[in-house]
């Protein structure tokens, strides 16, 4: 269980993140919505020490991490225990596929390179890779990169898997595959946080759902809840803006 | 071009050649190899942004691409034994040309890092690599795809740069060349041909870069 208490942080004069708490169970999926500038994006990059909160603490497998004072020890320990799926997909661009999944087993985790080669394979067969294994970044499509994203994000079995609008670089074509993998990921009990755009995804595959708006959370509900009869007149307007098809 | 010229030329262009290889290959080799090493040092204090170091970075960079080379050579060959440093020619030589390419070249490898995406440094250490480890791993190496065809430039220059050491008594092709021709007084010829093993090192290293860019190319 991951637990989130009172997230802040501000750049410069804007609060972008005003005491944001929250609690992930075990093999939960969260969906995170919100308006543009809502800081979503902030919210998992601090979680992932990507950006250094103001303030705020996360309970991780027995331990708290200060996301504003955690020594390098502690982040490089807790980060071993994340996976992040990026907008952009940010494969590394010298690494065929394999070498993008297997690269942190290698060089963070000092595995053996067959055994972390066997994981690899697996983790590209997961999401449908495994036959392009050999292919460099530049060689794949959008949704093909973020497959092997997430493949990446996976491997090492982390505790929780965070999501920033995993589709919404790709063509609308696209999107299905990378979703289809996700929703797998689901179904095997993977722990993950997803910020996203993708209402019909967050309305089937998500546990619960975070609305946030204006650097806090603003109604927090089981999916099928928020969907159906949202709380909060705010919630219910977004929802309805989304529906109106903008 | 009398038969006589034509003759002494065939001649000269062996004895040209020779301190071409003796002389100018390895003080090529062996300076830009040392001035790479400086220049990966110096560009990387100054990403990572460590204290002092970086600014003495600056300082270095500043001070040799400032001044000329020759006034360089002229210091370290001529000036340095005056305060009791002496030195011959050739470690003088490499002394200079490895301190220009780490200057020159340590902006163009810095650019080339900063060229890489921040977000491929966030992906390493969101699989929980450390700093060094994604320079090493990650950012460098794409980097230096990005620095090939500037610092292939940068030897080429090199190879050509070389000449001055001729004012520090180098005996390398220019020097020898001069030699030649004060003896049989065929300036014009003899200097065209030092010139002409210059360009036959060049193009063939042109050809190189040519031949690993096409390389690099194919594995992306
Ligand atoms: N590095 C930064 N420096 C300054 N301001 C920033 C920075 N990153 C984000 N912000 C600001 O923080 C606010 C929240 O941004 P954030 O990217 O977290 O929103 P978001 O909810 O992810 O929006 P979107 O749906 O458009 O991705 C915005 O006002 C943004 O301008
Ligand atoms: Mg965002």
């Amino acid at each position: 269980m991951i637990q989130v208490h009172n997230v802040r942080k501000r750049f410069g004069d804007n609060e972008v993140l005003k005491d944001v708490s929250f609690r992930v169970d075990d093999g939960d999926v969260i969906a995170i919505l919100g308006p543009s500038g809502s800081g979503k994006t902030t919210l998992l990059r601090c979680l992932s020490f990507l950006e250094k909160a103001d303030a705020g603490k996360v309970d991780f497998d027995d331990k708290t991490y200060d996301l504003g004072s955690a020594s390098k020890k502690e982040i490089l320990q807790y980060r071993r225990k994340i996976g992040f799926v990026f907008q952009d997909y940010q494969l590394f661009g010298n690494k065929t596929a394999l070498g993008n999944v297997t690269e942190g087993l290698i060089v963070a985790r000092k595995m053996k390179r067959d055994e972390a080669e066997k994981l690899g394979r697996e983790a590209l067969d997961k999401v449908g890779m495994l036959d392009r294994a050999d292919y460099y970044p530049s060689k794949l499509s959008g949704g093909q990169q973020q497959r092997v994203a997430i493949a990446r994000a996976m491997v090492s079995d982390p505790g929780v898997i965070f999501f920033d609008e995993p589709t919404s670089a790709l063509d609308p074509e696209l999107t299905g595959e990378v979703l289809d993998v996700m929703k797998k990921l689901a179904e095997n009990r993977t722990t993950m946080v997803v910020v996203t755009h993708e209402m019909e995804f967050a309305r089937r595959v998500a546990d619960r759902v975070i609305f946030m708006e204006g650097g806090l959370i603003v109604e927090e509900d089981g999916a099928e809840q928020f969907f159906t009869a949202p709380k909060t007149q705010r919630a219910a307007e977004f929802l309805r803006g989304i529906e109106a098809g903008f | 071009m009398s038969e006589r010229i034509l003759k002494e030329l065939a001649d000269s262009f062996v004895k040209l050649l020779i301190p071409g290889i003796r002389v100018t290959i390895p003080l090529t080799v062996i300076s830009f190899t040392c001035g790479i090493i400086i220049a990966l040092i110096v560009a990387l204090v100054q990403v990572a942004k460590i204290p002092v170091v970086r600014h003495l970075a600056r300082f270095y960079v500043w001070i040799i691409r400032g001044t000329p080379m020759i006034v360089q050579l002229f210091v370290v060959y001529f000036g340095l034994p005056s305060i009791g440093i002496r030195l011959a020619a050739f470690p003088s030589a490499v002394i200079v040309f490895s301190l220009s390419v780490g200057a020159y070249c340590s902006e163009t490898i810095r650019a080339a890092i900063e060229s890489v995406p921040k977000g491929q440094l966030e992906a390493c250490y969101c699989v929980g690599m450390t700093f060094p480890q994604a320079m090493m791993r990650i950012v460098i190496p794409q980097a230096m795809r990005a620095a090939f065809p500037p610092l292939s430039n940068s030897l080429i220059g090199l190879v050509k740069d070389t000449s001055l050491a001729y004012s520090v008594a180098v005996v390398e092709i220019l020097a020898t060349a001069q030699r030649i021709a004060a003896r049989t007084y065929d300036y014009f010829w003899l200097y065209c041909e030092a010139g002409l093993i210059y360009l036959i090192f060049s193009t063939v290293l042109t050809w190189a870069q040519r031949a690993v860019e096409r390389r690099m190319e194919r594995s992306r």
